[in-house]
């Protein structure tokens, strides 16, 4: 693929894209906030996480105002109403980021009041740096215009899968080991999942930035669904150890 | 697609207020200011090692109309900037950044701002952004300077790490001799063979505790001392003959034959540490001996008065070699060479360089019955740089180490 986007000072949805690279900034420093807050165990940190997410949302409100309006006065067509809807569904997307981060902090909150789980708060860092990393690259590709990159978190998305059930079997032997880890541990699989969910938005704006800089919905199936019937088999019967212990040895 | 920045509106208007560049070196300014040469200055900012941008502004009030002015060849790479007067939130995203941009654009203040950027390779920025005079036509106008402080952060980071893996280190034995405590409290109160028998194991982890305590404070007494020249003098052979003696019980207990080819007394001097080369003879040895399956054969030579391309002439044939640490070498320097060779089971290629890392066991050493600290060789390392020495390892899988410590000869 050859798509060069070039760069034109002043057009119409230029303020737009500028505003929805200020809204991924935002929410990316949310993300890598929650996760401190997590692994330092700074409750001062969850807080200001909680309190920054209106500030997201406001922005997105006022791309989504400003979106409708352009395309209301201007009528743009073609690669300009392309950039506009675009613009649209990638803010949409990235304030569910920030309140996925919010989310995260808050749980952080209640991780903070039982004993720390380091081994366990560790696994959770490296995936929320690996779906962080993801979120760079993908705003790195929007900003850019480089829809190779784009295409590249879109096929990788297995690597977050990856973590997420090896962190979800972790969690699973933490808990029946200890049933005083059950509580923290729930709050972690939540953690996780709404990581990997990050995670699917970064997938969902890699789709969204090829349509509109080619037009076409992106074809191929993505190596999703091993992942899914693999956790969804591991949740049927009975969890007895010897279960879990078997899952863990398998992976 | 070459990078081309529109030449006339912006070096113009940093060029007519030199003060705003008070931070560079005066007579660079002056001679920009004299001789009016424009690619000149271009050329000096774009020769910068560090991304230096200049970002304009009209509205407070909307963030998507920063814009890049100028940005040095440094930030062009960096942040991947294709054309001027783009927007600054393509390049740089980061909320605190475009506030401490906000700050000098707007509130005449300077700003300053840190972030991390994910992603394969972590790296730590700290942007300082300062305000310059508005433009001929009115915008506002503020300089950004990022600097890469990942190492600083990096370095930071490997202190606390070290902290967690030596709580660690130290944990594990500790949860073993409680465990113990509390069965010879309990079910095994009464039990003699079975008290014997725990006893034994708490009095082993009891002493991997004290080695890994001991260690740790050596490793922190060298350090302090590791820029201060060592003085006295010391006979390496002699020295190793004494750790020799001290070890042969144990070489006799594993059923380690030792080969000892010693040069003469009087020959091996050096300026040194008693007890820190003893040290270091120690640790080889006893790495050495560790490594050795029963009936095996450890050579130990001191060798005196050697170049240092002598001491580093491979010994092994078809092995892997790695300097660990490296003297600076004028030239003519004469060196005394202290080898340590085991013929057990070598080390892979991959784990050489990882070696001298504090806690570091190369993968199935874990299980010895003897379990080392795991610092045996960070210690070698220091102590052999504080005397300004070297260390090179060589091994075969399957066929042996050898251990090559070399201390300028006296």
């Amino acid at each position: 693929m050859t798509e060069q986007w070039v760069t034109v000072s002043g057009d119409l949805v230029e303020p737009l894209v500028a505003e929805v690279a200020r809204l991924g900034g935002l929410a990316e420093a949310q993300i890598a906030d929650c996760l401190d807050a997590i692994s330092r165990r700074d409750v001062a940190l969850a807080h200001a996480v909680v309190a920054r997410d209106p500030k997201l949302d406001a922005l997105q409100a006022d791309i989504e105002r400003r979106a409708i309006e352009l395309i209301a006065t201007r009528q743009p067509v073609g690669r300009e109403l392309r950039r506009t809807v675009a613009a649209l569904k990638i803010a949409m997307n990235l304030e569910r980021c920030g309140d996925l981060a919010r989310n995260i902090a808050k749980r952080s909150l209640i991780l903070s009041e039982s004993e720390p789980l380091t081994p366990l708060t560790r696994s959770i860092e490296r995936l929320g740096r690996l779906v962080g990393a993801r979120l760079k690259e993908v705003l790195d590709a929007y900003t850019g215009g480089e829809i190779e990159k784009a295409a590249g978190v879109w096929a990788r998305d297995e690597e977050v899968d990856e973590h997420y059930n090896s962190l979800f079997r972790e969690l699973l032997t933490y808990m029946m080991g200890d049933p005083r880890t059950i509580t923290p541990g729930a709050h972690l699989l939540f953690i996780a999942k709404n990581l990997e969910r990050i995670g699917d938005h970064a997938t969902n704006i890699a789709e969204i930035i090829h349509f509109e800089v080619t037009g076409e919905e992106m074809t191929g199936e993505r190596p999703k669904w091993d992942a899914l019937q693999r956790r969804s088999e591991m949740l049927e019967g009975p969890l007895t150890s010897d279960r879990v212990q078997s899952m863990t040895r398998e992976g | 697609m070459p990078l081309s920045f529109a030449e006339p509106a912006r070096p113009v208007s940093l060029r007519r207020r030199p003060e705003t560049l008070a931070t560079m070196p005066t007579d660079a300014v002056e001679t920009i200011e004299t001789d009016h040469d424009q690619p000149a200055f271009a050329a000096l900012v774009d020769s910068l090692p560090d991304p230096v941008m200049v970002v304009s502004a009209r509205d407070a009030e909307d963030a998507s109309d920063r814009r890049l002015v100028f940005a040095n060849l440094a930030a062009r790479e960096l942040l991947r900037i294709q054309a001027a007067g783009g927007p600054l939130v393509s390049a740089i995203r980061h909320p605190e950044v475009l506030e401490a941009v906000d700050e000098s654009l707007f509130g005449g203040l300077n700003g300053e701002a840190a972030y991390e950027t994910g992603g394969a390779q972590d790296r730590f920025w700290r942007v300082r952004t300062r305000p310059l005079a508005p433009a001929a036509d009115g915008a506002r106008l503020a300089l950004m300077v990022i600097r890469d402080e990942t190492d600083a952060r990096r370095n930071e980071r490997m202190r606390a790490d070290f902290l967690a893996n030596a709580s660690h280190e130290l944990r594990t034995p500790l949860a073993s001799l409680t465990g113990f405590i509390e069965t010879l409290r309990g079910h095994a109160r009464d039990d003699a063979a079975a008290r014997e028998r725990f006893l034994g194991v708490m009095a082993a982890q009891a002493g991997r505790m004290a080695r890994l305590i001991d260690d740790l404070m050596s490793l922190s007494r060298i350090e302090l001392n590791e820029h201060i020249a060592p003085e006295g003098k010391v006979d390496v052979a002699l020295v190793t003959l004494d750790v020799i003696d001290a070890l042969a019980p144990l070489a006799a207990e594993r059923g380690v034959k030792l080969e000892i080819r010693m040069a003469e007394r009087g020959r091996a001097m050096i300026t040194g540490d008693r007890d820190q080369i003893l040290q270091v003879a120690q640790n080889l040895i006893d790495n050495a001996l560790k490594f050795s399956a029963p009936g095996g054969t450890v050579e130990i030579d001191v060798v005196d008065d050697v170049t240092a391309e002598a001491a580093l002439a491979p010994t092994r044939a078809g092995a892997a070699r790695l300097s660990l640490l490296s003297p600076d070498l004028v030239g003519g320097e004469r060196f005394v060479v202290l080898r340590c060779t085991d013929h057990g089971a070598g080390i892979a290629r991959e784990h050489l360089p990882r070696l001298s890392e504090r806690f570091y066991r190369v993968e199935g050493q874990k299980s010895g019955e003897r379990l080392g600290t795991g610092l045996g060789l960070a210690i070698v390392k220091h102590i052999i740089n504080r005397h300004r020495g070297g260390l090179a390892i060589e091994s075969v899988a399957g066929q042996g180490t050898t251990f090559t410590a070399y201390l300028p000869r006296l």
